[in-house]
């Protein structure tokens, strides 16, 4: 059975904090290079780059996952994974809704651009992704993730801001489908959950530094939803 | 000075009654639990805007003696079902997490 190697966390130029050269494009291409199969775009609350992003990895011979990374009302961060781009947008239009932030300063935080597949700019958001948080508290993301579709895995739960470790002390009840590390860490503190490691790239450069792995006949969301349901995904932090 | 002080002095109001009237030692201002965790001592009054059920939890286990929830933070209903459990008591004040703290400052140097 073919071993299949992931990256489920990495931000694009959409992302304040994320790289002007982490187009889609770019992310793609660093992933094929990386020797990865599956990638998946996952910006601060939106995911308007999921279409472009889907175009650049078809073309990489990468299998692409749409996500946001969800900021909770106890600011913790937590990834919300879906099969399709469109789903992806849809969740990502509600959560920057839910969003409570500033108005974006570009010269302190940075662009939050979304492009086509051509990588042209199609447009830039306002309101600032990384300052604020939604209205949906940890529990009331996983269940509003859930119900659109999607794996609801809290992200680098062992940092120590914006981890639901450092922010909540420990992890609470769940569900979660996993917990993303960015180190091994005790079973205690991840509650039996299985564990994913993901590079969590803000530069191109970065993609695959960490990745989860599992074995399916196909790279899809359904091979990485059931490897996670039967706790197969192994994590490496090491990176490739 | 009790924590059932607080109410009249901060002012504030208390999330549910029947809870456990300790003596407050001192206070501790945090909204990361795991720095509370680290750092937090006994008999020591959290002042938070974490208003959430494992912030109970983290109270209990530091044996701290009540919990301010600044800035009129809601108190989820499984956060309240979790303090009643321990007898914890819960305040909300409408102050922010610096004012609540100067404040209990003052008190408790009077």
């Amino acid at each position: 059975m073919p071993v299949i190697r992931a990256d489920l966390h990495t931000h694009s130029c959409l992302s304040p904090c994320g790289d002007l050269s982490a187009s889609p494009r770019a992310l793609a291409a660093a992933a094929r290079k990386a020797g990865l199969d599956m990638l998946a775009i996952t910006d601060h609350n939106t995911a308007l780059n999921a279409p472009a992003f889907e175009i650049a990895c078809r073309g990489e011979g990468i299998v692409p996952l749409f996500g946001l990374e969800l900021t909770t009302m106890e600011e913790v961060h937590a990834l919300a994974l879906f099969p399709t781009a469109l789903e992806a947008v849809r969740a990502g239009e509600e959560a920057y809704e839910r969003l409570e932030s500033e108005t974006l300063d570009p010269e302190a935080f940075g662009d939050q651009i979304w492009v086509n597949e051509d990588e042209e700019i199609e447009g830039s958001l306002e309101k600032l992704l990384i300052i604020g948080t939604t209205d949906l508290t940890l529990d009331d993301a996983g269940t509003w993730t859930r119900e659109l579709g999607g794996l609801f895995i809290p992200a680098h739960i062992d940092r120590s801001v914006f981890g639901v470790l450092g922010v909540l002390g420990f992890l609470p009840e769940g569900p979660f489908e996993a917990v993303e590390c960015t180190r091994p860490i005790d079973e205690v503190l991840t509650g039996g959950w299985p564990v994913t490691a993901s590079s969590d790239a803000h530069y191109p450069g970065d993609v695959g530094s960490r990745y989860t792995e599992w074995t399916s006949e196909k790279p899809d969301f359904d091979s990485l939803a059931a490897a996670l349901a039967s706790r197969t995904v192994t994590a490496h932090f090491g990176g490739r | 000075m009790k924590a059932s002080d607080l109410i009249a002095a901060l002012p504030c109001i208390s999330a549910w009654d029947g809870w456990n009237d300790r003596e407050i030692t001192g206070g501790y201002t945090s909204d990361l639990l795991s720095d509370v965790m680290a750092h937090a001592d006994e008999g020591q009054v959290l002042i938070t805007i974490q208003s959430h059920k494992n912030t109970v939890a983290v109270a209990v286990l530091k044996d701290l003696s009540a919990i301010i929830l600044a800035s009129d933070r809601p108190v989820p209903p499984d956060m309240a079902e979790a303090a009643r459990d321990e007898d914890l008591p819960i305040f909300v004040a409408s102050d922010d997490q610096y004012t609540c703290s100067w404040k209990l400052q003052k008190l408790l140097s009077s």
